[in-house]
């Protein structure tokens, strides 16, 4: 690097450390504020600690209740509700189609009420 | 209470010494800060021309000032003091090129909705934004010197004038300029050969 550089360098520094020293007052006024703007204004990560950390500690504290506080419940709680298996697949469950039927089907309905009764009440003999 | 006035203290002193600057007294200001009160203190007037050199203007130098100041306590206060200067430039730089693109943007939309043209069609000059304040370097006593270095360095390559403002200006090493300017100590180098390049032509009255 030559001197002229080395020139060039402290000059430029020189005035720009002086122009620096020699801001006019209403500036160095308005940035005394910008600083204390800066500093007074609380950071969003400790807000978000302040308000995270008490809720997430209720809902610990109260699940571990709720937990605690189910198996003594017992006998009292609500049965469980009993939940019907329905083969939906098996066709003889299944009501018979109008379209398809014979009409006079559905004239006899009561004969074939019994004949189902008697059917059922036939198989459950002879499985005695 | 009186850890407050101590804090306060430190940055009435960081002001005072930041009002006695000269180039001897420029590494003294690499202490590490007592606080991040003290930090600012010393380094706001510095910042503020910097950022008014780049941008060219006071208004704009004093958001991006501001803006550097809130973001560095925000989210670098709890970093170890030594790493708040290359720390607050990187971010200060970031906020004078956010400002430069946002006018950049400002500027295309006015010559879209046909402010760059007057009713002959002439082109008219890219919107500036105004500044009424008096010239920055009128209170200077050698206003015509820091005046002439200004715009010498306003004329260079974005990246050669944050590396001869950094390293030059504010007399940060190489490697607070690299991580300040967000690149390689290489890339330093080589943008500030060819602005110190630039600047002996445009400065050859210096000579």
């Amino acid at each position: 690097m030559s001197q002229h550089d080395h020139e060039l360098e402290r000059r430029a520094r020189d005035l720009y450390l002086r122009a620096s020293r020699d801001v006019d007052p209403a500036m160095a006024g308005r940035l005394r504020a910008a600083r204390r703007t800066a500093l007074e204004r609380p950071s969003p990560h400790s807000t978000v600690r302040r308000v995270l950390i008490p809720a997430s500690a209720f809902a610990v504290v109260a699940l571990a209740t709720l937990m605690v506080w189910q198996p003594l419940g017992g006998p009292s709680s609500a049965p469980p509700a009993v939940v019907q298996a329905v083969d939906a697949t098996d066709p003889s469950d299944l009501p018979p189609d109008a379209d398809s039927t014979d009409p006079t089907l559905y004239k006899d309905l009561q004969f074939y009420s019994w004949l189902a009764y008697n059917d059922s009440n036939g198989q459950g003999r002879s499985t005695k | 209470m009186e850890h407050e006035d101590g804090k306060r203290e430190d940055a009435e002193k960081a002001v005072n010494g930041s009002l006695a600057l000269d180039s001897a007294s420029l590494e003294d200001l690499r202490d590490v800060p007592a606080s991040m009160d003290a930090f600012l203190a010393g380094i706001e007037r510095r910042a503020w021309r910097m950022a008014e050199i780049h941008l060219g203007n006071r208004d704009d130098g004093l958001d991006a000032v501001q803006d550097a100041m809130l973001r560095l306590v925000r989210h670098y206060a709890d970093k170890p003091a030594q790493e708040w200067t290359p720390l607050f430039w990187g971010i200060l730089r970031r906020r004078i090129v956010d400002l430069q693109r946002r006018r950049k943007v400002r500027s295309i939309v006015v010559g879209w909705i046909g402010g760059g043209h007057d009713d002959d069609g002439a082109e008219l000059p890219a919107w500036e934004p105004a500044d009424d304040a008096p010239d920055p370097s009128a209170r200077l006593q050698d206003s015509q010197a820091y005046g002439d270095i200004v715009a010498a360095v306003r004329k260079l390559p974005r990246r050669q004038r944050e590396a001869f403002t950094f390293r030059v200006m504010e007399g940060l090493d190489v490697a607070e300029t690299a991580e300040a300017m967000g690149c390689s100590d290489g890339s330093v180098k080589t943008h500030l050969s060819r602005a110190m390049h630039a600047l002996r032509e445009h400065l050859e009255a210096w000579r």
